[in-house]
């Protein structure tokens, strides 16, 4: 049975009349990589902030079991965070900002400044270690910055918004640091609005929006309830009334993405092969394409059901 | 825990020390100072080296001979006909040089661009020659003008007799030893605390060690590098003193007549635990300036100068009631105490107690910092006002 290394209970956090976060709860085990999923604004942050104790829930509380200990504040060795906003010494060298990160949460320095000098490497910038960040592009920044995170080997890792302000190239590097780091035993929670890039490695999800729950559990679930339905986009030679696309049967749902793009959301027990029956009496179709939900799409329902 | 409070507190302390202590710059610092030192000393031997020169006095041809005589000593005397008078008086114009003395019996006239300290110096010697006529007008002898001019005589009988010269020195070398600590700790503390805000590393920093280890790394790192810095001034206008002996003829060892060694032991507690007072206060107050261009608290950096400067009234009268109660005020006793210690007598029940409570106020004070640094960095867009600080700080 997989062990719960984290354990949130009905926390709320108003910030004057902002309800922040609205009375929610979860559990992350052992070896998950649990994505928050959300918009700006959401209650992403604010949670991870009570989480690591730089905030206080108004009301609700948080279990840490981490190293064998029962905790409500985790202790800094077995934690690992990266922040939303990013920031490090900029007139310090790469390899003393790290070492000096990893040694506050509990490292000794000779170790950090091995594993320092391995990421170092790894990230391809073993020549530039005595240099001072800001000598780096922005990219190798938010590389190092990522490795001051985790250069302690934590237990749990929080990244906040790992994947913002990267190019797609990056973003892939990070989801491939991301699982490596996860595959090492560290347990991953990590917030996010880019939901194509959480779909890629994220096992379980937390859904979230205006401080609310919208969906918690695995991703494997989310599609299985949520995802069985069929999504078809038509390209039409002219403009077609929505009302022609309302009667088809089994539709739920009609979104015109531009005057002559149509995405039309069926039922999850809708037949195929009657909807393309039925779409052949609609005149002026010049293309047509399926697919399952995917986890934006997914938000959007659910968002809207709320 | 206590174990791991402290290592981290001494890794946050190692690292602000390491980040602004740099020895290159401390002694390119000295070179400086001593090469600015050095510019000024014969800059300003330059400058006054035409008033070492005699000074050129024209006297009108009927002064009286005895006056020449003593003038002869110090000045060069050019005696000049009555009517050119006029003329000299029009080259003084032009040329801005030179002094016209015009005797007239028992009334001098003196003529010159504009009143400088050579004139000054000349109507000394005037007053001389006055004293003299008017000694051989009443018939008095030297001797007896010397014993009417002659101080009462007074035999002194004293019970504290070490408030010499010597001790005054080393009290205003103590208060200014204390203001260049000051002084430094506070740009660094400034740019540590403000500087890491503005960098976005402080989330990152107390999502790993509290925020009251935060801020003891700090001050204690800041106020070691103020403190490291002090020492190094101190050795050096030890050093300066010495050879200051040196080339005046006296011996090294003069120096020592200054170092009162029980004053200096007690003024190296009182300075450090000022420092950390006065670097907690700050740190209090950098911790809610988001932008320390534009933010009205950055003049409250000011403030502790003004308190270092009182110290300074303390040697007016340092068994003043205002001396006493500034010996024992927690935010001025760091040099008050000491300076008193110097130069007047003192308890050692009153050096302990105002210590004890220099001691507690830093206690209290880097608590208070910590807690106002951790209401300050929830609030975020604005900077906070006092009130909201307050209203925050009794909420957590």
């Amino acid at each position: 049975m997989q062990k719960t290394v984290l354990s949130v209970n009905s926390i709320s956090k108003d910030f004057l009349n902002v309800k922040a976060v609205n009375n929610i709860s979860f559990t992350v085990g052992q070896g998950d990589i649990y994505a928050f999923l959300g918009p700006n604004g959401a209650g992403k942050t604010t949670t991870l902030r009570i989480l690591l104790d730089i905030i206080k829930p108004d009301s609700g509380h948080i279990e840490w079991n981490l190293n064998g200990k029962q905790e409500l504040v985790p202790e800094a060795e077995h934690i690992g965070y990266l922040p939303e906003e990013r920031g490090l010494y900029l007139d310090i060298p790469i390899l003393k900002s790290l070492v000096y990160l990893a040694t506050i949460r509990g490292m000794k320095k000779g170790d950090a400044k091995k594993i320092a000098l391995e990421w170092i490497e790894r990230l391809g910038l073993a020549d530039r270690a005595k240099e001072k960040l800001q000598v780096l592009s922005k990219g190798n920044q938010q590389k190092i910055q990522f490795v001051a995170s985790i250069l302690h080997k934590p237990e749990f890792a929080i990244l906040d918004e790992p994947f913002s302000g990267l190019d797609p190239l990056n973003q892939e590097i990070f989801i491939d640091y991301i699982k490596e780091i996860n595959n090492q035993g560290t347990t991953i929670l990590l917030s996010a609005h880019q939901m194509s890039l959480v779909e890629k490695v994220a096992n379980k999800l937390f859904l979230i929006n205006n401080g609310n729950e919208i969906y918690n559990g695995s991703l494997s679930d989310l599609y299985q309830t949520f995802g069985k339905k069929i999504i078809i986009e038509l390209q039409l030679k002219s403009h077609v009334n929505e009302t022609t696309f309302q009667y088809l049967n089994g539709v739920e749902s009609v979104n015109y993405i531009d005057d002559l793009r149509v995405k039309i959301t069926f039922g999850q027990k809708t037949d195929l092969n009657n909807v393309l029956l039925d779409l052949t009496k609609v005149d002026g179709i010049c293309d047509i394409t399926s697919h399952k939900p995917n986890l934006h799409e997914i938000f959007l329902q659910l968002v809207k059901k709320q | 825990m206590m174990m791991k409070y402290l290592k981290k507190v001494i890794t946050v302390t190692r690292w602000e020390f390491s980040r602004f202590f740099k020895p290159k710059n401390e002694a390119l610092g000295i070179v400086i100072m001593l090469v600015v030192s050095a510019i000024f000393y014969l800059g300003g031997k330059y400058a006054f080296s035409d008033t070492d020169k005699k000074l050129k006095i024209s006297a009108l041809n009927d002064m009286d001979v005895s006056l020449t005589e003593i003038l002869n000593n110090n000045y060069v005397i050019n005696q000049i006909p009555k009517e050119d008078k006029a003329k000299f008086i029009a080259h003084l114009r032009n040329e801005r040089d030179g002094v016209l003395l015009e005797q007239d019996s028992e009334k001098f006239v003196l003529h010159a661009y504009k009143n400088t300290r050579a004139i000054k110096k000349l109507k000394t010697y005037l007053t001389e020659y006055h004293k003299q006529r008017e000694m051989q007008r009443i018939g008095l002898a030297p001797e007896e003008l010397t014993a009417v001019l002659s101080p009462a005589p007074v035999a002194e009988s004293f019970l504290y007799t070490d408030n010499s010269m010597n001790r005054l020195v080393l009290s205003y070398f103590f208060a200014g030893l204390m203001i260049l600590a000051l002084f430094l700790s506070f740009a660094y503390q400034f740019t540590a605390i403000t500087g890491e805000k503005q960098l976005k590393i402080t989330e990152q920093i107390v999502s790993a060690i509290s925020s009251q280890v935060w801020m003891d790394g700090k001050i204690f790192g800041i106020t070691l590098t103020g403190i490291s810095s002090m020492f190094t001034y101190a050795i050096l206008s030890i050093v300066g003193g010495m050879l200051f002996f040196q080339f005046t003829d006296l011996p090294a060892s003069g120096i020592l007549d200054y170092l009162y060694l029980p004053s200096i032991a007690i003024y190296l507690p009182f300075a450090l635990v000022g420092i950390l007072i006065w670097n907690a206060l700050l740190a209090a107050i950098a911790s809610i300036i988001t932008d320390p261009y534009n933010s009205g608290k950055s003049s409250l950096m000011m403030l502790p100068v003004v308190f270092v400067l009182a110290s300074f009234l303390v040697t007016r009268d340092p068994d003043s009631g205002l001396s006493i109660f500034l010996s024992w005020f927690p935010l001025t006793s760091a040099t008050s105490m000491p300076v008193r210690w110097a130069i007047t007598e003192v308890g050692y029940w009153q050096a302990a107690g105002s210590f004890l409570l220099l001691l507690l106020t830093f206690y209290f004070l880097r608590k208070l910092a910590a807690k106002i640094f951790r209401v300050s960095i929830l609030i975020t867009g604005k900077e906070p006002t006092w009130s909201e600080v307050y209203k925050l700080s009794k909420q957590a």
